[in-house]
């Protein structure tokens, strides 16, 4: 992959440090921001599970609040680099989870079904505690690239990832319901879950975001690689596992019609692959601070 | 001012019993003029479904009681013989009005939250106001009941959920498919159930329903009911069954109507698009081997009771939240009530302060000019007005009791030197 200019030099954490006791706001945004993901999750869940009519009132401006929260948040962040993302794994992960809410605000606004809202909202949640976690333990250095093509290929990737995410929990929602009716269970999930048909055009529309993001991704990627006239490594690691799942996701758009498999066997592929995908991004946060 | 009401119901009464006291539309109103024309009410209704005749009464001497009223429908009836008093339910004041509450907000239904109730109980205020027989007293009780139904419906989920087989096969078929109209129904048997649960799919926009019957001319009489005119004959249907979406069967047949191998060609046949099989028939209609099918949703009766139970079960959990709101209002009907006990002392001083205005304005009729006049009127009234405010406002005030009403009557009567209230003001 490239090797873009890098503008940041100095150790993550001494950064981090110094951008939050010089600067008020962030430290308020960034203390802020993960009790808000916690508490739209929570205001989602108690109306999912209780249909508490005061949670029901407050979760949508919860959600709006939280998104406008963490832009504000990456704005005053990145303002400190001359707004350019730090390819961290705290930035990406924190990425993920506004890109996620922002999917699924649009998807609430759009279809004015909320009925999926807590899934999403804490597994977004989730993220972005794991980003205070690491911005917290984070030694190694956080680099700010500058670049379009870089641009394109790190929000392209952001954006694919979320739709991975979306597909594979739309993917478990659909199984959890499949087997309800099935099984003649006509309980809480039975009543408030979206029905199958509903769930399964959601899959499919992320499952084409999905390819489409990582398609540019990979075009992206491979441009700057060119630009910066460096050579492409093929045998590279993360190369490679985009590649692969560049490659699933575009089998998993062509197998229904090809070999006719249904949405439940599609489920189980997508779900398969998103928390193979979590995990990898899970285990090269952990080993490098960095994703390039 | 007293309101009555006695009646039967399905609590107090069997069927028959219920049958043999119920009221046409045309029995109502001969009932209810009846009442009201012979002096003995002054306001009169009677809500009658196949579940209830209850009357609501507000009577006009204290003779009309709960036992005589119960006696006047028995023998207006003849059904002596049949029907007892112990038959009947008895209510009064607030309990007729919390009964009238529960009725149209469907609580007090045999299946619990049935909507039909409502447009019941309008029905017969409907006729009791055509027939002049519902006065300022039924009136305000019956709005505050329709403003009580209407809370519950936008409040609660008191009504929703099917509770009715064809109603939870619906449901099922929503819950697997989103949009019914771009969905291929079809109809296996024009029997009652079939068409109930046609009218019901139809009811949620599918268009596309084909119906086959043994006997085509009933499948043909039904799909022209329901507009879709789409008949396949019952030798042959086996031949489309990969065409639909959804099959509904409600045929009487001691073989199965569908079974295993023939579903599972249709299923290869589409691809293994999801299929929902409702079997509405007793004994079943389709072979339960076909369940077992990849996406192939097989439900029967016992399987959407299931539905239907845990719907009710949703419905009964609302009821604190119904209570809560009958208490409301009938805490303000109460009020309202007592209002009207206050009403003849507020004519009375009124009428006092009006009498005193004109004696003194008579008194310069002759000595000031008209335009003069019309300016020392105008004045006097924006005084009395700003005196009386504050005793009328008192006099109406909603944290009354019942109790302490009189008491506050009479000091205001014995202040402003009142006459004693007219009978004809009661």
């Amino acid at each position: 992959m490239p090797e873009p200019v890098r503008i940041e030099r100095f150790p993550y954490r001494l950064l981090m440090a110094n951008i939050f006791l010089d600067n008020n706001i962030l430290f308020l945004l960034t203390q802020i921001v993960p009790l808000l993901y916690i508490m739209t999750a929570a205001l989602y869940g108690v109306h999912f599970f209780n249909e508490l009519p005061q949670a029901g009132k407050l979760k949508q401006p919860a959600l709006i609040l939280t998104v406008i929260a963490h832009v504000a948040d990456l704005g005053v962040l990145t303002s400190m680099e001359g707004y350019r993302l730090s390819y961290s794994a705290y930035n990406l992960l924190s990425m993920v989870a506004l890109t996620l809410t922002i999917t699924y605000m649009f998807i609430e606004l759009t279809t004015k079904s909320d009925k999926t809202g807590f899934f999403v909202i804490t597994f977004a949640a989730a993220s972005e505690l794991f980003t205070s976690f690491l911005a917290m333990h984070s030694s190694g250095s956080g680099p700010a690239f500058s670049g379009i093509g870089i641009g394109v290929h790190l929000i392209s990737a952001i954006f694919g990832f979320s739709s991975i995410a979306i597909a594979g929990l739309y993917s478990g929602l659909y199984l959890v319901l499949y087997r309800q009716i099935r099984l003649n269970r006509f309980g809480l999930l039975f009543q408030r879950l979206p029905n199958l048909e509903a769930l399964e055009l959601l899959i499919m529309h992320a499952v084409a975001f999905g390819f489409f993001f990582l398609t540019i991704t990979l075009i992206a990627g491979g441009i700057e690689q060119r630009s910066s006239g460096g050579n492409i490594n093929l045998l590279e690691p993360k190369l490679v596992t985009l590649v692969t799942i560049w490659l699933l996701y575009g089998i998993s758009l062509f197998i229904r019609p090809l070999f006719g498999w249904d949405t439940k066997h599609m489920a189980v592929l997508l779900i398969a692959l998103f928390v193979l995908i979590t995990l990898l991004l899970f285990v090269m946060s952990i080993i490098t601070p960095t994703f390039h | 001012m007293n309101i009555i009401s006695v009646g039967v119901n399905h609590k107090t009464a069997p069927i028959e019993i219920r049958e043999r006291i119920a009221l046409s539309e045309v029995q109502n109103k001969e009932f209810i003029t009846d009442l009201v024309s012979s002096g003995l009410a002054s306001e009169a209704m009677v809500v009658s479904t196949c579940n209830r005749t209850e009357l609501y009464i507000v009577p006009a001497m204290s003779e009309v009681n709960c036992d005589y009223l119960k006696e006047y429908l028995i023998s207006y009836k003849e059904a002596r013989k049949e029907v007892r008093p112990e038959h009947f339910f008895n209510r009064f004041y607030c309990g007729t009005a919390r009964h009238l509450f529960e009725v149209s907000s469907a609580i007090d239904s045999l299946i619990l939250g049935e909507g039909q109730i409502l447009g019941q109980v309008k029905d017969a205020y409907r006729i009791a106001a055509e027939m002049g027989t519902a006065g300022i007293l039924l009136t305000r009780l019956c709005h505050t009941a329709f403003s009580v139904a209407k809370k519950v419906k936008t409040k609660t989920k008191l009504m929703e959920g099917a509770v009715s087989v064809s109603y939870a096969a619906v449901e099922l078929a929503q819950k697997i498919f989103s949009n019914l109209s771009m969905k291929k129904v079809l109809l296996i048997g024009a029997g009652e159930t079939g068409e109930l649960a046609a009218k019901h799919i139809y009811a949620k926009n599918a268009r596309n329903i084909v119906i086959t019957n043994r006997t085509q001319s009933k499948a043909e009489a039904l799909a022209e009911e329901l507009g879709t005119n789409r008949v396949l004959p019952f030798e042959t249907f086996k031949e489309h069954l990969h065409e639909f979406d959804i099959i509904i069967t409600a045929v009487s047949t001691k073989e199965y109507v569908l079974n295993e191998p023939e579903m599972q060609q249709s299923m290869a046949r589409r691809r293994l698009k999801p299929v929902i099989i409702l079997d509405l028939g007793l004994p079943r209609n389709v072979d339960p081997e076909i369940s077992k099918l990849q996406n192939m949703f097989l439900k029967d009766i016992d399987a959407l009771k299931h539905i239907i139970d845990k719907n009710l079960e949703r419905r009964r959990a609302e009821l604190p939240k119904v209570n809560a709101i009958i208490e409301e209002e009938l805490v303000c009907f109460g009020q309202w009530i007592n209002t009207l006990k206050v009403r003849p002392t507020i004519v009375d001083l009124q009428s006092k302060f009006i009498e005193i205005k004109e004696k003194e304005l008579e008194r310069y009729r002759y000595k000031v000019s008209e335009e003069e006049l019309k300016r020392m009127e105008h004045l006097t009234d924006r005084i009395l007005k700003k005196i009386l405010h504050h005793p009328i406002k008192m006099l109406k005030a909603p944290i009354d009791t019942a109790d302490t009403i009189p008491s506050k009557v009479n000091l205001v009567r014995n202040i402003f030197d009142l006459e004693e209230p007219n009978q004809s003001h009661q």
